[in-house]
């Protein structure tokens, strides 16, 4: 036992119970089991025999010695004993156990039974308990399985008087698991943080909505968390961490004779690697950029709807969706139905948009509804051509200014002048969104005012450099000029010739 | 003009200084061109001087204009990125040169008696040469002088007792702040040229009073040639000078000296800080120390070694009495192990897994 155990067992000493009475079945709450180990025994942590132990006797204490005074006589030497076994441990040298593993607890449980039966479907999950964070929270087998964790006979373990129900039907998992996650009084002792509306949530997900219509092959909680190996969302161990939680949902979603049921494309995945989501949150490890539960939701998971997209991308991009509600495609596209931001930028495959956008051709998503000769196709025309003249001259001018700092000039303050530049070719980009040109046309305009002193200054930087380069040579001339005439006078000087006599 | 003359050889004894100037001879030899070394030392710590005060003309030492005043010497000054870069390269090349000047010495066997009192002088002038670099380094304030400068000043704490003391004294706090900036400040522009102009008075004095020391090898040869110092020498040493001037122009136009990003107290420390290249051994050779050698910590027994060190080739000449190999076989040992440390101190490093 580590110094660590020790000190939560001093924690579990003098604190009130961790683990509420209600989830205990009275028949594991009544019984001490004969010996640590197991389920209603040692407890999840089997390298830490004292921890589930003292929960056992916390747990019983709650359960059966309601009155403070009687508990009080039982507890006291009983915890006076457990602050010995603290101290004892705390002081005492580790030994480690063989082969490096947790020592194993001698008596038998649920986990002993399940583990030495080395039985394919039953022998996994007792495994994978043992690093469970309900494992690790104080809690056991019997919270989800129920029966009688401390009998050492099979049958008598999973009576079904003794509210056995063995594994639990998908569809009764969310009620399961929300026994306790929507209970906030339960949650608060364990994450305070933690919501408690996962369950209701999921209710309104078309998951919870199929599975109530009794289709099992939908997500729900165990299909994303694990049954037996659940850890936190943010360990990376969790198939439902922020770097697992895409590959999780198309372990589904990219089934495509699973999803042709649903008539669901199975391709979402594949698009979003294409996106530009996918670069930032990935490629360049920016885990804010969004993956699947950041616009569909996680427990609630559903389509965004197409009112509600502009929404939803609008909780990221706040300046561009309250521009594109300004603009005058808003009412037109409520109208007719269309989903917002999806309508130009796609909803997986959202890829880097560029100016392109706006003009004819392949790329272009404006010339998509609207006529070259109409109002709007002038009016995209107009702004592509401020925005491709606004990063061309940033371009023009970073390429001299790069080339200026190359050659060791001074260019911070142009440096700094051109990130001007780049604001008010990102304001334009944003003003776009309006979808009325005289705006983009006043900020470009701007911008381009700002770029081009820019460039001039990094002309003259570069002009500098070469005034330099041409100083110096001349300089050099004019020191080789000298290093030869002093060459001529040394060659003249009688060196190592005895030196005039001085008087 | 004559009336002139006559009044200042009055009052100055200019011909006596001329008499000596005219009697002061240089030996010729195989190893004569090592001479040059102190010749070109000394220009270049006139450069170094001439340049610093013109820097000091703009340079404001607070931590809120330091890196302010610098970028503006660089872009707006006319001539100041040549002044500025000069400085900068000249005191690189100006502690590479008194370190081949000692080195030669060294093997030339050049502090025998009676020059004992030049070699001291000499080996102060050097450990003042690095003060000026270290205390130099962290004047324009950006990032990579910052944090080399935390480092260097945690070097002291190494010191039981008065090490934290120390460490605090350089810092004028806890931590690298403005103060330590203004207190650099101070130590570089006031205190390190006052000794120096002192040492360095002594230094050439008895350079005059001694002569050029010749070699043992040449002098078992017997009395070797000589050549005038002025004009000869002088007109020589020139040439060597203006091939620096040269190279510094030449530095200052395609390699101007970069200021990077100002320092932020508050930023992570960033990848590759080192301190200047004539330090590198000394980091390299702490890193690689263990953290504890006999229950000692590493990095005090290493400090300890440095300051050894530097004791030892302070007062080599009182050591040195009978000339034994040992010493030469000695030092070329830590001038491998030296090159070594810089070598590895400047390869690639491996990423963290």
């Amino acid at each position: 036992m580590d110094a660590g155990v020790a000190s939560g067992l001093l924690h579990l000493a003098a604190t009130d119970s961790a683990v509420p009475s209600r989830l205990l079945s009275p028949d594991a709450a009544s019984k001490r089991p004969s010996a640590p180990g197991g389920c209603g025994g040692a407890g999840p942590s089997a390298a830490s025999p004292l921890l589930p132990d003292a929960l056992w006797h916390r747990l019983r204490r709650v359960s059966l010695h309601p009155t403070p005074r009687r508990s009080q006589r039982h507890i006291t030497p009983f915890f006076l004993g457990l602050l010995a076994l603290a101290a004892a441990a705390w002081a005492a040298p580790q030994a480690p156990s063989p082969a490096g593993k947790p020592a194993q607890p001698a008596a038998i449980g649920c986990v002993d039974c399940h583990l030495a039966l080395d039985d394919a479907r039953i022998t996994p999950p007792a495994k994978l308990f043992a690093d469970d964070i309900h494992a690790r929270a104080g809690f056991t087998c019997a919270f989800c399985h129920g029966g009688d964790a401390s009998a050492q006979d099979q049958e008598v373990a999973h009576d079904k008087k003794k509210g056995f129900i063995g594994k639990p039907a998908p569809r009764d998992i969310p009620a399961l698991c929300g026994k306790c996650h929507s209970d906030a009084a339960t949650m608060k002792q364990f994450n305070p943080s933690l919501r408690v509306d996962q369950v209701s949530e999921y209710r309104t997900s078309g998951h919870g909505k199929m599975l109530a219509k009794g289709d099992t092959r939908v997500a729900q909680c165990a299909s994303c968390h694990g049954a037996h190996g659940i850890q936190h969302v943010k360990d990376s161990r969790s198939p439902v961490s922020p770097r697992r939680v895409a590959e999780t949902c198309n372990g589904c979603h990219g089934n495509a004779s699973l999803m042709a049921d649903y008539k669901l494309p199975a391709d979402v995945y594949a698009k979003w690697k294409k996106s530009v989501h996918y670069q930032v949150r990935v490629e360049k490890g920016d885990l804010s950029a969004p993956t699947c539960n950041s616009c569909h939701g996680n427990h609630g998971a559903a389509p965004p709807e197409v009112g509600s997209v502009a929404n939803v991308c609008g909780t990221c991009h706040t300046v561009f969706a309250d521009k594109f509600r300004l603009s005058p495609h808003w009412e037109p596209f409520k109208e007719m139905n269309l989903p917002g931001c999806v309508t130009c930028h796609e909803n997986h495959e959202i890829v880097r948009p560029t100016e392109a956008f706006l003009a004819e051709g392949d790329q272009g998503k404006c010339s998509s509804c609207h006529e070259a000769s109409s109002a709007g196709g002038k009016a995209a025309a107009a702004m592509h051509t401020d925005l491709v003249a606004l990063s061309g001259e940033i371009r023009a001018a970073r390429v001299k200014v790069e080339r200026a700092a190359e050659a060791g000039m001074e260019v911070s303050r142009i440096q700094f002048e051109l990130s001007k530049a780049d604001d008010a070719l990102t304001t334009a980009r944003t003003d776009i969104h309006r979808f009325q040109a005289a705006a983009v046309h006043a900020t470009a305009s701007g911008g381009l005012a700002v770029a081009r002193e820019a460039s001039k200054a990094a002309d003259k930087a570069l002009a500098e450099r070469d005034y330099r380069r041409k100083g110096l040579f001349v300089s050099l001339a004019v020191i080789l000029a000298a290093i030869v005439a002093l060459t001529l006078k040394i060659r003249d000087l009688k060196t190592g010739q005895p030196p005039p006599p001085v008087n | 003009m004559a009336g002139l003359k006559s009044w200042t050889q009055e009052r100055l004894g200019w011909d006596e200084l001329a008499h000596l100037v005219q009697k002061k001879e240089v030996p010729i030899h195989r190893w004569t061109i090592f001479y040059y070394l102190g010749g070109m030392a000394l220009f270049l710590f006139t450069v170094q001087v001439a340049t610093g005060i013109l820097l000091l003309l703009y340079y404001r030492p607070s931590s809120a204009e330091a890196f302010e005043s610098v970028q503006y010497m660089m872009a707006d000054v006319p001539f100041g990125w040549l002044i500025r870069s000069i400085h900068s390269w000249g005191a690189n090349l100006f502690v590479g040169v008194v370190f081949l000047h000692m080195i030669s010495v060294f093997f030339l066997k050049a502090y025998r008696p009676p020059r004992e009192a030049t070699w001291i002088t000499g080996a102060v002038l050097l450990f003042l040469a690095m003060g000026f670099g270290f205390s130099g380094y962290l004047l324009p304030w950006n990032t990579l002088a910052y944090f080399a400068t935390k480092v260097g000043t945690d070097v002291p704490a190494q010191i039981p007792g008065i090490g934290h003391l120390l460490s605090r004294i350089l810092r004028g706090g806890s931590d690298v702040t403005g103060a330590t900036l203004s207190r650099f400040y101070g130590i570089h522009v006031a205190i390190l040229p006052a000794i120096t102009t002192v040492f360095l008075g002594v230094h050439l004095v008895l350079v005059q009073r001694h002569g050029m020391s010749v070699p043992p090898g040449i002098e078992r040869q017997g009395k070797p040639r000589t050549m005038r110092f002025v004009p000869d020498f002088l007109l020589r040493d020139m040439v060597g000078w203006l091939v620096a001037v040269a190279l510094l122009a030449a530095l200052a136009a395609f390699l101007p000296w970069e200021l990077g990003v100002k320092a932020d107290p508050f930023a992570p420390a960033p990848a590759g800080i080192r301190p200047e290249w004539y330090f590198l051994w000394m980091f390299q050779g702490l890193k690689y120390l263990p953290a504890k050698i006999a229950g000692i910590p590493g990095e005090t027994l290493g400090v300890f070694f440095l300051g050894g060190l530097a004791l030892v080739l302070a007062i080599l000449p009182l050591l040195d009495r009978k000339r034994s190999r040992l010493w030469n076989a000695a030092a070329v040992v830590v001038l491998i192990g030296a090159a070594l440390l810089t070598v590895l101190s400047l390869l690639p490093r491996k990423s963290m897994p």
